[in-house]
This record gives structure tokens, sequence and C-alpha cells, in this order.
């Protein structure tokens, strides 16, 4: 089943084309990242989606329903987080929640909903007291009502602080377990990162890129390349037997005790190997990859070919973060940094998401 | 259809709002306060009757005042104030995004602010009514229930018909300035251009049928400016009102000059035009209740946000 379907959509206003030609489709329980510089468009899509703007050309279908003509039936199974949007302001937050039941015609009950987004304590202040990142939890709250099929969350961790951004997260996790279908716009690469089984980058109304996080970072060549210290210079018999691995594409030398090897990320252990086999010491690796940052620039400011700018040290990626429900992130196990081998073997994408840090940021 | 969530959303929003208890208060103290002052001070008790104020007419010729035409323009103003941000507010704070993200339709929105808002005025309204009430019992005064109370669903239905404007007008405005501008401009139509723009018309009827070697008898184009003159809300609630207490030829009149009452005076007599008729006054209103509205929706409808 398809959750959501753009067919060349195309929406213009007076002199600015906000999407140009668009085709997209969403499977549902999916958790589609959508990615794009601020003005590239992201919300204008969204706004399509939800019958707030209507296409100049092409055709959006939500749930199976044209998003035009039947948008009642698309909103009545779509929980909707929206951007720029305001609470109002003489509404206490539980009158709000009342009001989302009543429109959905749910079966809910409103002090419950709100003690899921943490604001049963302030369910009985007036809304227009309320903290941008309370507004942006209390309009969740009315999209969470009546357990929608579709989520469609638009920058939904703006104003929210780090803790706020990781309960938001939990609770988009929460909802694709459940089977929810999530779309969700980011200006922000992690927090896209650590949910999505997929991504959209969008820049200048354009679709550049579809795929999951890993694919992105093949396509755009943009992997990891390893850098290991040698305790004496390697002949060209390694050499070539480094170029025959599986997952290897290119091998150089680096200097007299070292060698750089562009390859997978799950190939740094054989190379490792290949090379102690042969007699050489090893005596440290780093690999050097290329940020998700980085890469999003590359698609949202050149060209993906010129990409593969890499960083000094693996850890910076953050990949650590990558989402446990995404079937797509397997190899996203690039958090191995110094030296150890058998760590680098680690599949270390999964239990430890939730420790990352800090939300949002990448160091280079 | 959810335009019930919409509308007890819009009611219990504005219940809050600061303008409603102030329009509530000026309700409770104009309307109680008049019949306070009239059958309390001013009415010996013989006269205390609820037509000596609510059905207080007095032609001047050029210039009419009535108390129902007065009750008029103040819940006019209260109304349209009431509604002509109603759309442009949600639009430009961003509010509007979480109505249309719910399962709420453009017709379930314009239904639902349009009752809501509705029943706001009419909340304040009736308060004053109930002060009224009070003070007319406490003063003895006749009741005239019959009467006072086809007075009382006239004016319920101008306070809604004026919300119904606003709230076209805020559908069709691209910003909160523009719609308080264009109420503004309205509410001047309405309350004071109004009866200048229908006396003009038939003369400038004239003139033209002039032009050609014609004429436009001083009948018809006497018929043509009352006519017009009462296509105005304000002065059809007028005329309803003053059909409450005083035969038809007479409350067709209460806002006419005396050249047109010497013209129009013998016509109204007997069988009056329909288009001179209270029911098809009462349609007029009516159309004034629907069509803002509709316009209102025709226009949201079509609007990107």
């Amino acid at each position: 089943m398809v959750a959501i379907e753009l067919d060349g959509v195309t929406k213009r206003f007076d002199d600015v084309t906000a999407v140009s030609d668009l085709s997209l489709t969403v499977e549902e329980g999916e958790v589609f990242g959508f990615l794009g510089p601020n003005g590239a468009g992201k919300s204008t899509t969204i706004n399509l989606l939800l019958d707030f703007v209507r296409p100049t050309a092409g055709r959006v279908s939500v749930l199976g329903h044209d998003a035009r003509e039947e948008s009642v039936a698309v909103r009545e199974r779509t929980g909707v987080l929206p951007e720029g949007f305001d609470v109002y302001d003489r509404l206490t937050g539980r009158a709000h929640v009342e009001f989302a039941i009543d429109s959905k015609d749910a079966d809910a009950d409103p002090d419950a909903v709100l003690e899921r987004v943490g604001l049963a304590d302030a369910a009985d202040r007036q809304a227009g007291g309320y903290s941008k990142g309370m507004r942006q939890r209390l309009a969740l709250a009315m999209a969470l009502v009546g357990d929608p099929d579709l989520l469609i969350l638009d920058e939904p961790s703006s104003g929210l602080d780090p803790a706020g951004a990781k309960e938001m997260r939990e609770i988009v996790l929460a909802e694709a377990e459940r089977g929810t279908t999530v779309f969700f716009s980011s200006h922000i690469l992690e927090q896209v990162e650590a949910v999505c089984d997929r991504v959209g980058i969008l820049r200048e109304g354009e679709l550049v890129a579809v795929d999951s996080i890993e694919g992105l970072r093949e396509a755009s060549d943009a992997d990891a390349t390893l850098r290991v210290a040698v305790g004496s210079p390697v002949g060209d018999d390694v050499l070539d037997a480094v170029r025959d691995l599986d997952g290897v594409r290119h091998v150089e030398r680096d200097g007299d005790d070292a060698v750089r090897v562009g390859c997978d990320s799950d190939a740094k252990t054989r190379v490792v190997s290949a090379i102690e086999e042969r007699g050489v010491t090893v005596t440290d690796f780093t690999t050097e990859e290329a940020s998700l940052e980085d890469l999003f620039l590359a698609y949202t400011e050149g060209d993906a070919d010129v990409a593969a700018p890499v960083s000094d040290d693996a850890d910076t990626t953050g990949a650590d973060a990558t989402d446990a429900g995404s079937d797509d992130a397997d190899a996203a196990d690039a958090d191995s940094d110094d030296a150890d081998a058998a760590d680098a073997d680690d599949d270390a994408e999964t239990d430890d998401a939730d420790s990352t840090p800090a939300e949002g940021e990448v160091r280079r | 259809m959810s335009w019930q969530a919409v509308a007890r959303k819009e009611f219990r929003d504005a219940i809050r709002s600061r303008w409603l208890h102030g329009s509530t208060l000026f309700f409770a103290l104009f309307l109680g306060g008049a019949a306070a002052l009239f059958f309390g001070v001013l009415l010996g008790p013989e006269s205390r009757q609820v037509s000596n104020l609510f059905g207080f007419f007095a032609s001047l010729g050029v210039f009419s005042f009535s108390f129902p035409g007065l009750l008029a323009l103040v819940l006019g103003f209260v109304a349209l104030s009431t509604s002509y941000g109603s759309i442009t507010e949600e639009r430009e704070s961003g509010s509007v995004k979480l109505l249309l993200s719910l399962p709420n339709s453009r017709l379930d929105v314009v239904v639902g602010k349009f009752l809501g808002r509705s029943a706001v005025v009419v909340a304040a309204l009736l308060v004053g009514f109930l002060a009224t009430f009070v003070v007319l019992v406490a003063t003895g005064t006749r009741l005239e229930i019959l009467r006072f109370s086809k007075q009382i669903v006239l004016t319920w239905l101008l306070g809604t018909a004026f919300v119904s404007v606003g709230l076209c007008i805020s559908a069709l405005a691209d910003s909160n300035r523009e719609a308080t501008l264009a109420t503004m401009g309205l509410y001047l139509v309405f309350a004071v251009l109004w009866g200048s723009i229908s006396e003009g018309i038939p003369k400038l009827l004239n003139y033209a049928a002039e032009q050609v070697g014609m004429s436009v008898a001083e009948l018809t184009r006497v018929k043509i400016g009352v006519f017009l003159k009462y296509l105005n809300p304000l002065k059809t609630y007028e005329t309803l009102a003053a059909q409450a207490y005083y035969p038809v030829a007479q409350a067709r009149l209460v806002s006419t000059t005396f050249g047109e009452q010497a013209v129009l005076a013998p016509v109204l007599q007997g069988n009056p035009p329909f288009y001179f008729s209270g029911w098809f006054l009462f349609v007029v209103l009516l159309a004034w209740i629907v069509l803002p509205a509709a316009v209102g929706y025709w226009a949201f409808e079509r609007a990107d946000l």
C-alpha cells in the first residue's frame, strides 16, 4: 500500500516556483525523512499533502485519497504537526486536545494524550502562556489523537531542547513501531538519520535524491576511507591482495608507513586482516568518513560528484545514532575509530542509539 | 461534519475574550439603562409600555431617529467587530494550520465560525435583553410580550447578519489589516452613506434618461430610492421592528424623508407592492445572513493558506 504519492507536482506562487515537477512515493509503514535547506519547498510539499495549498500541476494522493477532493478523509487518518502554526491563546491545553478529539470524532482521554507528550501538568493553563516547545508538544498531542495511520511532522523538533527533541524522536519511533507511516521534514540531518528508513533531499523545489542514508552515502561515493598505519613499507603484492578484496575500490600508499584504502564500511576488518596476514604489522588504523552533513551539503549546494569530502575522525559522523527500527541502516556501523579491529566488527547501530550525547550537532 | 467541533471551539475561545465581556456589559448597560431611564424616570406610569422605547420612532423629515435604529447601529458594530478577524487572525497567527490539519473541511470552518461567533453576539445581546426584562418588571411596564419577542428575534437575526458580513470580509481579506480597513469602510457605508447612495441612484437614472429625451416618473424614482434604502440590513431591521408595533404603511415610512412620505404614503395604503411587504424584507434580512457567509465560503474554499 502506498501512503503518499506525488506525481509530477508543481506549485507556483505568483512569481516563485516552490515545488517543481516533484514525484515521490512513500510506502505504508515507512519512516520517511524529508530533507532540505530552508526554503527548499519542504513545507510547501507538506501543505500540498494537507490541501493547505493546491498544486499548479500534478496529482497528490494520500492514503489512497485525492489530497484535494478528499482532504477530509485524508485528515481523518492523519496526524499533523504543522510548521509555523500557533495555538489558541485563550484555550487551555486540554481544550485544544478536546477540540482535536471532537474534530476527529475520536474516543480518547485528553489527559492521557497530554501525559504522553509531557504536558499533563500544564493541561489547565491557557496555551497562550506556553513556551515554543510546549506549543510544539501540544500540537503533537493533537496530532496523536485517534491513533493516526499517517503522521506528518513539519520540522518537529524546532523549538525543542535536546531532551524534548529526544522525546519527540521516541514518540515518532513508537508510532512507527505501531505501523504508522511517518513523513517528516527537517533541515537538521541527525534527526532524520536517527529515525528514518529513507530520506528524500529537496533542493530549490526539486527532489535531488531519494534513498536510504547508506544508499545516499554510496551513491555519492562518500563512504569510508581507511588509513592503516604500518610498521614497515608494504610491497605491491600486499596492495594487490587488498585491492582484490570485496568492497574495496582503491588502494594507495600514504608515505612509507601507511596505506589508504577506499572501501565499504563492512570491508574494513577484512582489509586489516589481509594486511596482517601478509606479515605487515598494523600499528594503528583510522576511518575517515564523509559526515552526513557533508553529504547533505553536497546534495543541496553543489553536485553530488564533488561530495566525498572526508572528516578527520570517523566518530564525528554521529552514525551510531542510526535508527533501530530501520532496515537499511545496518551498514551504518561506522562508529569504530581507533584501532581495535574487533571493534570494527561490532554492529553498533542499535542499542546505544539513544545515548548519543547531543542532538543535531555535527562536530567537524 | 465537524462544524459542531469548530463552533464549540470558537465559542469557548470567544467566551474568554475581553471583547465579549465588554460587549455583554455594554448591551446590559445600554438596553437595561435605556429601559431604566425611560420607564423609571422619564415616562409616567400610564405610558410605561415597551413600545414607547423599543418602538420609538421619530421622523424629522431629512433626519430620522429611532431606538431600534440606534440599537441596530450599535449591534452592527459589535457583530462586525466580533467576526471580521475570525479567519484573518487565524491565518496570521498560524492557528488555522491546527484548525485545518484536523479533519475539518473548509465548509465546517465557515459554518462553525459563523455559528460560534453568532452565539457570542447573541449571548451578549440576550444578556442585554435580560437586563431590560428585569427593569421592565421592576418598573411595572406593560410588556407587550408578543411584539417585544418579535423584535428580539429580529435583533438576533440582525446580529447574525453582521457576523456573516464580517466573516465574509475575513475570508476575502489577505491580512488582518485589510480586513480591519474593509470593515471600517463597510460600516461607514451601512451607517452613513447608504441613504445618500440610494437617493442618488434614481436621480442618476433620471439624469441618464433625460439625456435621451425621456424621464423617470417621480413615483418610480421614489420607489426605487426607498426600495434601495431598505436593502441596507440596518434599515431592513428598523422597518421590520417598526412593523412589530405599527401597521405596515406606517412601518415602511420610518426612514424616509418628508418628500418620499408624501409620494409613497398613498401607495402603501391598502395593498402595498410586494417589494415593500414585510415578508419580502424579512427575506432580505435572511439573505444578509446567508449570502455573505456563502461568498466567504466560496473565497476561503479557493484560497491557499
